[in-house]
C-alpha cells in the first residue's frame, strides 16, 4: 500500500502577530512588554453576520473567523467533517463564569458564559454556521492536543481520502490562569520585551493565545500549501535520547536523512529549564539547520504548535524566512522542501511535526 | 411602584446589555416589537438570559422557562409583568 | 475489510457501585444513586439532588491505591480506579500496560479542585497544598495522571465533545488499533461533579430536582452524576497472541454533528439518526439485527423527543428494545458513554436489558416505549449505545456479542 498524502491545501490564521490575511507573511511585529501576548483581531463582520456575532465571545468570533479565512482560502466551503483541539479552551468565560459562582453564591447565574466556556464550542459553532452535519470532534490533550487533532484527521483520511476535514486549534489567554501558573513559574518573574524571549535564560515563558485554522484533504485543492508527513509525540520523555529515537523514527519512516531538511522550526519556549531537552536534541543532532522560532510572536499556549505549524506552511509556500523568526541566521537552501517542527508544552508535552513541499 | 411607561426605557436598556444587543439603540428598539421570531430574533439561551435579568433586578423568579413565552412576547408585556410582580 | 477491535476488559465506578458487579447488583436491582448531595460543597445540596459517590477524596486515594493528597483530582482518582479494574479485567502484562493507549473524556477535568482553591490560587502571598492543582482545570490533566499511575506509554489522548466525549474515546481507541498505531486502548472517561457544572446545567433549566424520567410524558429534566468508565479494546493480532476470549466486538460506530443550536438537539434528530446509520453501515448490519438500544435519553424534554423519533425513523415498525439508565447513574457527561457501554458489556455478557426505570407515562409525540422492567435470558446480537452532547455532537456505538464464533 502507497503511504497516504495529506494536503494542507488551506489555511487561516489569528494571532498576537498580524496573520489573518494570507497575502501577507508578518508584515510588522507586535512587540508585547507585560509578559502576556493578545491576538491582533480582524474585523469580525468580514467573517460573520452581524446576528451571530452578537453572543459570541471575542475568541469564539476570532475561532470562527480563522475558520471562515481558511475555508475561503481553499476555495472549498463545504468540509466534511470538523475538528478541533484546545488545552484549556475558552479560558475567560469558564473564569468569568466561576467568578459569577463566587459573586452571587451560585445563583442568578447566566447560562452564556457557561455555554460558551464549554471546550466543543467552537467545532460546535463552525458546524452550526457551516451547516455541518458531519464528523465532528475535539481534542484537549493538554499540549498535544492539537497533535492529537492532526492524527484523527489523518486516520479518517486514510479511511476516504476524498474528504475533507477542517482542523482548527485554538487557546485563550486570561489574566487568572497567569496568576496561578506564576506560581510554578511557568512564566518569567521578570517582565521582558516579547521580541527579547530568547535572551532571557531564566525561568518560564510568555503567556500567548491564538487559532488556526487548516484544510487537509487526501486530493489537492486549488491552493495547497504543503503536505504533512508525519506527526509523532512523546509524553514526559525520561530523557533526550527518547526524543531523538522519535525524531529518527520520523525521518526514517519518511525516508528522509537530516541533511536532507531544510528548514527546523523550533518550538523552545524561552523557559531555561523546559528549553533543555530540545536544546540538546537541536545541538547534536540539527545544528547545521536554519532554525526558526517562533513563541516570541505568539508566546506559549498548549495548542502553540498549530501557529509552528502555520510558520512551516508559510515558509514553504512563500519560499522565504522573515528576518523576525530566523534565529541562526543560516541561508535555507533554495528550494526550501523539508520542514521539521519540533515543540514542546512546559517540558512535559513533546511533538514532531514534519512537513513537505508537494 | 414605577409605572409601566417607566419600566419600559428602564428594561431596554437591561436587555441591550444583556442579550449583548451592541447594534440596537434604544430609540429603534421599538416597545411593541416581538422578542422572538421574526422581531429582534431571540432564542431559547436569551429567554434564559431575560429571566435571569428579572430576577436580579426585580427579584422575580421563574421556574418554568416555558413561563417566559408569554411574559417575553414584547417589551411592554415584559413592562406589565414587571409592574405587576417586582418583589422590588 | 478493515482490521477487528475487541473489547477485554472493562471498569466501572458510578454512584451506583464501585465495579462492575456492585454496578450490575444495582441495576437488577433497581438501586438507584439520587439522592442529596453530601460530598461536594455547594449551597445546592439539598434543592439539586444528584448521583453522587458517597466517598470521599480520602477514600478514593484509598481504592485508587495512590499515595494520599499527592495532587490527584476526584476526576482522576476515578479514573484510576476505573481504569484499574478495566486493565485488571483485561488481564494485560505490564509490557502491554507500557505500550497501551489510554484515552479519557473529561468536559471539565479537574475543575472541582480549580473551583475550590480558585482565589488563594491567584494570591502569590499564600503558600499551600493547592499548589498542586494549579493546572487542573485543564481537562488533559486527569489522562497525564492516569498514564502515570500504570506506567502508559504508548499514546495519551483526551476528548472533551460534552456529552458525547466518552463514546468518541472508545472510536478514537478503536481507529488507533485500525491504523496499526498501538495494539491495546484503554479509553472510556471521567466526571466529577462541581460547582461549575452542576451551576452551568442549573443555568440551562434543565436539571429536574425529582427523580428524572427518561421517555417519560413528565419528563422535565436530567439528574446530574459522576463516575468513570473504560474499556480495554484490543487488536486481532493482540488477541491472536494469547489465548483470551474476547468479551465482545465493536463492529461500528457513526460521528456526526446536528449542526441545529448551540446547546439544543434538532427537533427531528437528524444527528442523531445519521450517527445510528453509520454506526449500522460501518459494521454492515441492518436495523432489523440489533437487539437493544442503550438510548442517551437525559430526561430532558428536547433529548428524549429528538432521539425517540430519531430511533423511530431508523427502525420504523421494527423499533429494538431500548432504555436510558440515566435514572440509575445520572447524566455523568463525559463519562456517560463510557459508563454506558460498560452496561452494554454486562447485557451482552449476562444477557440482560437492563430497564428504564421511572418510566410510567407514554410520550404523545412517540409510538414506542422504552422496556421497564428488567428483561432476562434475551440473546444479544448486536447492541447500540447512544451518546449525544452540546455543540450538536452526536455519537454512536455498535457493539457485537462473539458468543457465537
Amino acid at each position: 500500500m502507497n503511504k497516504p498524502v495529506y494536503y494542507i491545501n488551506g489555511v487561516g490564521s489569528i494571532s498576537p502577530q498580524r496573520t489573518f490575511n494570507n497575502d501577507e507573511f508578518l508584515p510588522e511585529i507586535s512587540s508585547y512588554i507585560e509578559n502576556k501576548l493578545d491576538c491582533v483581531l480582524p474585523e469580525f463582520k468580514d467573517y460573520i453576520n452581524p446576528i451571530q456575532l452578537r453572543r459570541l465571545s471575542r475568541m469564539l468570533r476570532a475561532g470562527l473567523s480563522a475558520a471562515i479565512i481558511c475555508l475561503r482560502d481553499s476555495n472549498n466551503q463545504q468540509p466534511d467533517g470538523i475538528i478541533t483541539s484546545t488545552g484549556d479552551g475558552f479560558l475567560r468565560d469558564t473564569n468569568k463564569f466561576l467568578n459569577e459562582i463566587f459573586e452571587f453564591n451560585e445563583k442568578q447565574l447566566t447560562p452564556t458564559y457557561f455555554m460558551q466556556g464549554t471546550h466543543n464550542a467552537l467545532a460546535g459553532l463552525v458546524a452550526l454556521t457551516l451547516k455541518c452535519k458531519g464528523y465532528n470532534n475535539t481534542y484537549v490533550t493538554s499540549g498535544l492536543a492539537f497533535e492529537t487533532s492532526l492524527h484523527d484527521a489523518m486516520m479518517q483520511l486514510n479511511a476516504d481520502p476524498d474528504k475533507t476535514f477542517l482542523l482548527g486549534a485554538l487557546d485563550e489567554r486570561d489574566d487568572a490562569q497567569y496568576k496561578i501558573h506564576l506560581r510554578t513559574d511557568n512564566y518569567k518573574k521578570e517582565k521582558i520585551n516579547s521580541r527579547s524571549l530568547f535572551d532571557n535564560p531564566t525561568r518560564g515563558t510568555l503567556q500567548g493565545e491564538g487559532t488556526c485554522f487548516f484544510s487537509l484533504s487526501g486530493q489537492p485543492g486549488s491552493n495547497v500549501w504543503g503536505l504533512l508527513k508525519d506527526v509523532k509525540v512523546i509524553h514526559k520523555p525520561e530523557n533526550a535520547n527518547e526524543i531523538r529515537s522519535a525524531l529518527h523514527e520520523v525521518l526514517t519512516a519518511n525516508d528522509l536523512r537530516a541533511d536532507q531538511l531544510d528548514v527546523l522550526v523550533n518550538g523552545v519556549s524561552g523557559d531555561v529549564i523546559h528549553d533543555q531537552l530540545l536544546a540538546e536534541i537541536v545541538e547534536t543532532e540539527l545544528s547545521f539547520l536554519p532554525e526558526v522560532r517562533f513563541k516570541h510572536l505568539c508566546g506559549e499556549y498548549c495548542t502553540a504548535s498549530s501557529f509552528g505549524l502555520w510558520l512551516g506552511l508559510s515558509i514553504l509556500k512563500k519560499q522565504v524566512i522573515p528576518a523576525s523568526v530566523l534565529f541562526n541566521g543560516k541561508k535555507p537552501k533554495n528550494p526550501i522542501k523539508h520542514v521539521l517542527l519540533l515543540n514542546q508544552y512546559f517540558g512535559r508535552n513533546y511533538s514532531f511535526i514534519l512537513i513537505s513541499s508537494c | 411602584m414605577q409605572s409601566v411607561e417607566e419600566l419600559i426605557p428602564q428594561l431596554k436598556l437591561l436587555i441591550i446589555k444583556q442579550l449583548n444587543l451592541e447594534s440596537v439603540t434604544p430609540d429603534a428598539f421599538d416597545s411593541d416589537m416581538p422578542l422572538f421570531g421574526e422581531g429582534l430574533g431571540l432564542d431559547s439561551i436569551d429567554a434564559i438570559e431575560l429571566i435571569v435579568l428579572l430576577d436580579r433586578n426585580y427579584g422575580i423568579k421563574l421556574a418554568d422557562p416555558k413561563e417566559g413565552r408569554k411574559i417575553f412576547q414584547s417589551v411592554r408585556t415584559m413592562a406589565e409583568y414587571v409592574q405587576q410582580n417586582s418583589k422590588k | 475489510m478493515s482490521p477487528r477491535v475487541f473489547v477485554t476488559g472493562y471498569g466501572i465506578i458510578s454512584a451506583i457501585g464501585n465495579g462492575s458487579e456492585e454496578n450490575f447488583q444495582s441495576l437488577v436491582n433497581r438501586k438507584m444513586g439520587y439522592g442529596s448531595i453530601e460530598i461536594l460543597e455547594t449551597i445546592h445540596r439539598e434543592d439539586l439532588p444528584a448521583c453522587e459517590i458517597k466517598l470521599t477524596d480520602a477514600q478514593l486515594y484509598a481504592i485508587a491505591q495512590v499515595k494520599n493528597f499527592s495532587g490527584y483530582t476526584r476526576t482522576a482518582l476515578l479514573g484510576v480506579i476505573a481504569a484499574r479494574e478495566a486493565i485488571h479485567r483485561a488481564g494485560l502484562s505490564q509490557q502491554q500496560i507500557r505500550k497501551a493507549g489510554i484515552l479519557s473524556a473529561s468536559t471539565t477535568g479537574g475543575i472541582r479542585e480549580l473551583e475550590k482553591y480558585y482565589f488563594e490560587l491567584q494570591d502569590n502571598s499564600l503558600d499551600g497544598y493547592f499548589d498542586v492543582f494549579s493546572d487542573t482545570g485543564n481537562p488533559g490533566e486527569h489522562t497525564e495522571r492516569i498514564a502515570e499511575v500504570f506506567g502508559i506509554k504508548g499514546y495519551l489522548s483526551t476528548i472533551s465533545t460534552a456529552c458525547s466525549s466518552s463514546a468518541n474515546a472508545i472510536m478514537q481507541g478503536a481507529e488507533l488499533i485500525k491504523n496499526g498505531i498501538i495494539e491495546t486502548a484503554i479509553c472510556g472517561g471521567s466526571e466529577s461533579l462541581s460547582k461549575f457544572t452542576l451551576n452551568g446545567f442549573n443555568t440551562l433549566m434543565i436539571l429536574d430536582k425529582e427523580q428524572c424520567r427518561p421517555f417519560d410524558k413528565t419528563r422535565s429534566g436530567l439528574n446530574l452524576g459522576e463516575g468513570a468508565a473504560y474499556l480495554v479494546l484490543e487488536s486481532e493480532v493482540s488477541m491472536n497472541a494469547s489465548d483470551k476470549k474476547p468479551l465482545a466486538e465493536v463492529v461500528g460506530y457513526g460521528n456526526t454533528n446536528d449542526a441545529f443550536h448551540q446547546t439544543a438537539s434538532s427537533p427531528d434528530g437528524g444527528g442523531a439518526y445519521l450517527a445510528m446509520q453509520q454506526a449500522l453501515k460501518m459494521g454492515s448490519v441492518k436495523p432489523a439485527s440489533i437487539s437493544y438500544i442503550n438510548a442517551h435519553g437525559t430526561a430532558t424534554e428536547n433529548n428524549d423527543l429528538s432521539e425517540g423519533l430519531a430511533i423511530q425513523k431508523l427502525f420504523a415498525n421494527n423499533v429494538p428494545a431500548f432504555s436510558s439508565t440515566k435514572p440509575f447513574t445520572g447524566h455523568a457527561l463525559a463519562a456517560a458513554g463510557g459508563i454506558e457501554a460498560v452496561f452494554c458489556m454486562l447485557a451482552i455478557n449476562k444477557q440482560m436489558i437492563f430497564p428504564s426505570i421511572n418510566f410510567n407515562q407514554q410520550m404523545e409525540e412517540l409510538n414506542i416505549a422504552p422496556v421497564k422492567d428488567l428483561l432476562r435470558d434475551v440473546d444479544l446480537r448486536y447492541v447500540l449505545s447512544n451518546s449525544f452532547g452540546f455543540g450538536g455532537n452526536t455519537s454512536s456505538l455498535l457493539f457485537g456479542s462473539v458468543e457465537n464464533e
